[in-house]
């Protein structure tokens, strides 16, 4: 049992900073009970050991890869400050449990989604995290049978040159107010197509 | 369990990443055989879910193509072979699956835990974490590898891992560890001569002092790749060619690993854009003219 608490201990002390700054502040005090006086001499030590901080290094960008892959719109939309405090938000409440890139990236939308639920203003934000998630949604692996079912987001400002201009890297200005859908779904080739129209709702 | 016959003596390898198929197809002439990283052509739902593993249709096409044209070998990362908590059985039985159909001479993981349990919480560290260089490691181990062994009709190899922190007070050094570890399990050795010198240069160690202890017989494939230093740290990025360090590694070990299958570029495609085609085919002419000195025995693709 006490290697499992080991290993779980060095693992959040890579990817857990609240925890590691326990655990350096309190220091044996911060650990489970049942390491062993070796286990809790190895902590203590990694705590003190400046690779600790290079293997921190690497499972963030491990992390951050996945959401500045998969999500370019909502990154040129936040912007690299905003997105740094989201992100940071996110890994607190969220620990990472995926390789894939896709899975973290849909559940980083799920969490921006709430945060808007709950009250953040963002200009366009909940447009933009809705129309990623979408096509992520539709990239989702599935079994060869299961066709995923069509996807449908609302925009209320013109999504042409609100999505070019985030396409570029820019910080949208001056997007005209237009109330309409995109339906996206999968063509034969496997690709993700999307069709605009006026939402008379 | 019962000795496997000697791999293959395949030569030059390239990791395959979907950025370097235009090389792949342009500059087969520098490699023998690819090496495959599976768990980037499969998606894992986790070990809840049914089916677990959803295959990329396009991937496993683009195999069957290469497959028909050079031998193909696995190099996964998804075992978690250290990690205490469980034992992955459904990621033996889907590489077994695709040994079926891929035929590959040998695969490969990690020797390190990247997945851990925090009471309910499966925690993903995204990194290979060190396994400490104990007697109570070898006792984890020994049954899995002999799983993989019984599952698999072909060797098993582990790689020695990178680690930016040791641990106190370990019972054996690297080197008597990874011997222990092959004597008593069976398992052979990926040596990845990057991994050694990112180590030795991080921890002012001696590679060759390592090499020196280390049973060469072992070793049936090796990695070699360039990295960069990071805030103080030499990280083992993929990212360019490799160091003049690495290729001396190289031409140390090369005439003493007498059961090698291949040696193996590890570069990631996101850095093809910088290293670039011309670097890369001379990073591949380059380790072939090692392989042709040291293992002048290399067969042909219609011999294995």
């Amino acid at each position: 049992m006490s290697q499992q608490s080991f290993q779980a201990t060095v693992a959040r002390l890579v990817s857990d900073p609240d925890f590691r700054d326990r655990v350096q502040a309190q220091g044996e005090a911060a650990l489970d009970s049942d390491l062993t006086p070796l286990e809790r001499q190895r902590v203590l030590s990694i705590v003190a050991d400046k690779g600790l901080a290079a293997a921190r290094t690497l499972h963030k960008s491990f992390r951050l890869t996945k959401i500045y892959t998969m999500l370019p719109l909502t990154r040129a939309l936040l912007g690299p400050d905003r997105l740094a405090r989201e992100i940071s938000a996110f890994w607190k409440a969220s620990p990472c449990v995926s390789h894939y890139f896709l899975e973290e990236s849909i559940a980083f939308c799920d969490f921006l989604q709430t945060r808007l639920g709950g009250g953040l203003r963002i200009k366009y934000l909940a447009e933009i995290v809705a129309y990623e998630r979408a096509n992520l949604e539709l990239r989702r692996p599935r079994t060869g049978a299961d066709a995923p079912a069509p996807q449908v987001v609302r925009f209320a400002h013109d999504p042409i040159p609100l999505l070019e201009q985030l396409l570029k890297g820019k910080r949208p200005r001056a997007i005209a107010a237009r109330a309409c859908i995109l339906a996206g779904s999968l063509d034969q080739d496997g690709d993700v197509q999307w069709h605009i129209s006026i939402d008379a709702a | 369990m019962k000795d496997l016959p000697p791999v293959p003596k395949l030569g030059i390898g390239l990791l395959y990443q979907e950025q370097l198929l235009p090389f792949i197809e342009s500059q087969r002439a520098c490699f023998d055989f690819l090496e495959v990283i599976p768990d980037l052509l499969w998606a894992d739902l986790g070990d809840h879910q049914s089916p677990r593993y959803i295959e990329n249709s396009q991937g496993i096409d683009l195999l069957q193509q290469l497959r028909a044209e050079l031998p193909i070998v696995l190099h996964s990362i998804g075992l978690s072979i250290g990690s205490a908590y469980r034992f992955d059985r459904q990621h033996l039985a889907q590489i077994a699956r695709w040994h079926e159909w891929l035929k590959f001479p040998w695969h490969s993981d990690h020797l390190a835990f990247i997945l851990a349990a925090h009471g309910a919480v499966e925690i993903n560290a995204g990194v290979t974490l060190p396994l400490p260089y104990d007697q109570e490691t070898l006792d984890l181990l020994a049954p899995r590898v002999a799983a993989i062994r019984a599952r698999l009709p072909v060797p098993f190899l582990l790689e020695n891992n990178v680690y930016f922190f040791q641990y106190a007070q370990q019972d054996f050094d690297e080197a008597i560890f990874l011997n222990r570890l092959c004597d008593i399990s069976g398992c052979r050795l990926l040596l990845d001569l990057h991994n050694l010198y990112t180590n030795s240069r991080n921890h002012h160690s001696d590679a060759y002092s390592f090499l020196d202890k280390l049973n060469l017989d072992h070793v049936l494939e090796i990695h070699v790749a360039g990295g960069m230093e990071v805030g103080g740290f030499y990280q083992d990025a993929h990212s360019d060619t490799s160091p003049p360090a690495v290729w001396e590694l190289l031409d140390r070990v090369l005439p003493d690993c007498r059961n090698l299958g291949g040696v193996t570029f590890e570069l990631l495609g996101s850095w093809y854009g910088d290293v670039g085609e011309d670097r890369l085919a001379a990073q591949l002419c380059r380790m072939r003219e090692l392989w042709l000195r040291h293992q002048p025995t290399a067969q042909t693709e219609a011999q294995w």
